[in-house]
């Protein structure tokens, strides 16, 4: 590699954000390198690519090691590489708390397994904090974020069906996936309780999209597609970036810190060559970080200089705050009787989700429950890979393996997606002590559930109760919450705000501190929402990219260093 | 992410609250089940031989091996045994936990976890230590699924027999663990997935769905 050679931009990260950067920028004309802290992978050795259990070792139940490793984790499996996701970079919680912090640090990201829900947000999301006086406003509109939206949904396929719900803005789709059994069951049950029970946003292709095929519904969606028929960068966006010959990858490229020029602006990043162990510096007229959410502000927060003492682009002190997750859990499940001995049914077809509950609280008055904003649900169950029923049915013998067989199409539950609202108890900072293996100061979550999160809980225990057994399930209890950081979908540690002094970014994702440092994640989100990130994360991208584009048409960072507007 | 499969979880949470370090084996791919060439995944892909011709347990001892053989037999039966082998597998739904390979499965899956030998090693030796004056293996059948039923149903419970009420919770899990993840045990229960389908799967049209009212 040419070590002297100034890019026109440097990407962090090559997942949603940084592939949308990478795609948007090099095909507007401009070099990119990209920075990618794990390697390539190859969906034939390192993907599922429709392994039986009985085709790995442990039977997907993983080893002792492993599951120690992965808490058990259900994406991160023996079905895959077992460096897909990342285990060798340490990173600390907080003294008596523990976030479980699943990362894929390959090329793509969490985009290759992600779970592919993808709802727009709305004005109720944007403008929430005008509808219910807590916290702040996005600095951004629907109408704004809307051309985006659909021109990503065009881009990568999303499956739906017209809504017609104003918290839940329908966008542009592809047919939704047809309903199952159970859906119908719990639809009918959800109808009897006021439940709205609807197709989710799906972006998985139940037609082809360009050269992409269409979904074969083989169900091991979140263990890697070996055809590329949902949306993640490397089938996606990364090959048209390299169609360009502009885009430069490199790869095991762990990012250490964001280099200033002596007026404070970026000039480039050093990084640790993982194969090599070295540091690596690469220069660049703007920087785009997106590395995602908290390893963003990690990045940030290790760059400090003397413009910037306490990290780079933090002179409001926001660097790092407003750390913002979805609490996930079991909020209920049981099985429905009438599926008895029925006979199986492809009910996994897509791994995740074919309905969900779209937020129905606080949607006609904001204090309507004894939370604030709102939750949302996704359903599952019928029949798996493997049997449900087993612990519960008493005994053993002939009689035993029939009832497990008379049971298998029966199970359901529902996962709650609940969003934590600001705290200034939830944040990311630098441990002041712990390096991680390549003597990087490492990053320390904070982080505990807030009031309102565990009301809805609460809420949300109560309420599929009332629906499965509306819909004629029996009901066997529910869960607890997964540990914060389970969801993937943290949120806020840059937020973007119109305010220098109060937030990180400008509605652009450009740091008010440093104009030619750009983020593109879940960092500059002001909140969770009901909705997942990846299609908002995607659309302000969109946004943000052609905003550089523009700046480098005018001009601004067309030499070396940036030269503020 | 989104959703998933509650079923999956529960297992790994269950294994996940007894697992603790031990011998890494790194990650081993045995199986290709998909090594041929197009057109791909339109049929369950057949697997190698899910067992040698003899095994040699790498835990268990020979007699233990016999007995969790025998055990994990009576907890998920062949049945229609009155025909011969041959026939009797080729109806999946009647097949047993010898015909998957379980007691196979179990000898491995506790090689490999430290956590798991104590707990198999004194509930065999419970077992045994239960059979009167013989040991479990040399207990005739009914007699064996009548040690088994005292342990296994909660009206039969006796207090003083705690060790074995666990140990059967413990053999069952593994059993059923080993069971459906085989390739016959999936094919008991006719698991719809991981084949091809052209479209999204539809519910039919039909007198089922009508009764459901929905």
């Amino acid at each position: 590699m040419d070590t002297s050679k100034t890019y026109d931009v440097i990407v962090i990260g090559t997942g949603a954000g940084g592939g949308m950067a990478i795609h948007t920028l090099t095909a507007a004309g401009l070099n990119v390198c990209a920075l990618n802290a794990g390697r390539e992978l190859d969906p034939a050795k390192d993907f599922r690519d429709h392994k039986q259990p009985y085709d790995v070792r442990f039977r997907g139940f993983d080893s002792p090691a492993r599951r120690a490793q992965t808490e058990g984790y259900y994406m991160d499996n023996e079905y895959i590489s077992p460096d897909v996701w990342e285990h060798e970079i340490e990173y600390s919680s907080a003294p008596g708390q523990h976030w479980y912090w699943p990362r894929c640090n390959s090329v793509g990201g969490k985009t290759n397994f992600w779970g592919r829900s993808s709802a727009r947000m709305g004005d109720i999301d944007f403008r929430a904090a005008s509808l219910d006086g807590f916290d702040v406003d996005w600095p951004i509109s629907y109408a704004e974020i809307a051309p985006f939206y659909s021109r990503v949904e065009k881009q990568i396929g999303v499956a739906s069906t017209r809504q017609n719900r104003a918290s839940n803005p329908d966008g542009d789709y592809l047919p939704a996936f047809n309903y199952r059994y159970i859906d119908l069951l719990l639809q009918a049950g959800a109808n009897k309780v006021g439940v709205p029970y609807l197709p989710d946003r799906t972006a998985q292709l139940t037609q082809s999209v360009g050269d992409h095929p269409a979904c074969h519904y083989c169900g091991n969606c979140t263990n890697g597609c070996d055809v590329g028929a949902f949306f993640s960068t490397p089938y996606f966006l990364l090959p048209d970036a390299r169609k360009t010959g502009r885009f430069e990858l490199r790869t095991n490229a762990l990012a250490r810190e964001v280099l200033v020029d002596t007026d404070g602006n970026a000039k480039g990043v050093a990084y640790i060559d993982r194969t090599t162990r070295q540091e690596v510096q690469v220069y660049a007229k703007a920087v785009v970080v997106a590395a995602s959410c908290v390893s963003t502000a990690h990045i940030l927060l290790n760059s400090k200089s003397r413009h910037h003492p306490t990290g780079l682009a933090n002179s409001s002190g926001q660097l790092g705050k407003n750390l913002c997750d979805h609490m996930y859990g079991d909020a209920g499940h049981g099985y429905l009787p009438q599926l008895l001995g029925r006979p199986s049914f492809p009910d996994n077809v897509s791994a995740a989700t074919i309905a969900w509950t779209p937020r129905w609280q606080n949607l006609n008055s904001p204090h309507e429950e004894k939370f604030i904003r709102g939750y949302s649900m996704y359903p599952g169950g019928g029949c798996g890979e493997f049997p449900s029923g087993w612990e519960d049915i008493e005994g053993f013998g002939a009689e035993y393996k029939a009832e497990i067989k008379r049971r298998y199409p029966t199970p359901v539950g529902f996962t709650v997606q609940a969003p934590s609202q600001r705290s200034d108890k939830n944040f990311v900072d630098i441990h002041p002590d712990k390096k991680d293996i390549y003597g990087i100061p490492q990053a320390r979550i904070h982080f505990e559930w807030d009031a309102n999160t565990l009301a809805m809980w609460e809420h949300s225990k109560i309420t599929t109760k009332r629906l499965l057994l509306a819909a004629g399930a029996e009901y066997q209890g529910h869960g607890e919450p997964e540990s914060p950081g389970f969801s993937l979908h943290e949120t806020g540690t840059c937020r973007m705000g119109n305010d220098r002094h109060k937030f990180v970014t400008n509605r652009y994702g450009q740091t008010h501190d440093v104009p030619n440092l750009f983020l593109c994640d879940a960092s500059v989100l002001l909140n969770c929402t009901d909705k997942t990130t990846t299609l908002t994360i995607l659309a302000l991208t969109l946004r943000t990219s052609e905003y550089i584009v523009q700046q480098f048409k005018g001009g601004r960072f067309s030499t070396d260093g940036a030269k503020p507007a | 992410m989104a959703g998933q499969h509650p079923t999956r979880r529960q297992v790994l949470e269950a294994l996940s609250a007894a697992a603790i370090a031990a011998t890494a084996q790194g990650f081993c791919r045995w199986n290709w089940a998909f090594a041929q060439g197009p057109p791909r995944h339109t049929h369950i892909a057949p697997s190698a031989p899910h067992r040698a011709a003899t095994y040699h347990p790498v835990f268990f001892t020979p007699p233990q091996y016999s007995a969790v053989v025998a055990l994990a037999e009576l907890i998920l039966p062949a049945t229609a045994q009155h025909r011969p082998a041959v026939h009797r597998v080729s109806n999946p739904a009647n097949a047993g936990a010898t015909d998957a390979g379980v007691a196979e499965f179990i000898d491995f899956m506790v090689s490999q976890d430290a956590s798991l030998q104590p707990r198999f090693r004194t509930g065999l030796q419970w077992m045994d230590e239960s059979a009167g004056t013989k040991d479990f293996l040399t207990l005739s059948s009914p007699e064996q699924t009548a040690l088994l039923q005292r342990i296994a149903y909660k009206k039969n419970f006796q207090p003083n027999e705690k060790p074995g009420q666990d140990f059967f919770v413990l053999m069952r899990k593994y059993t059923v663990m080993g069971f459906y993840t085989s390739r016959i045990g999936l094919e008991s229960i006719d698991y719809p997935g991981l084949r091809f389908y052209a479209e999204s799967p539809s519910v039919p049209q039909d007198a089922f769905l009508h009764s459901l009212g929905v």
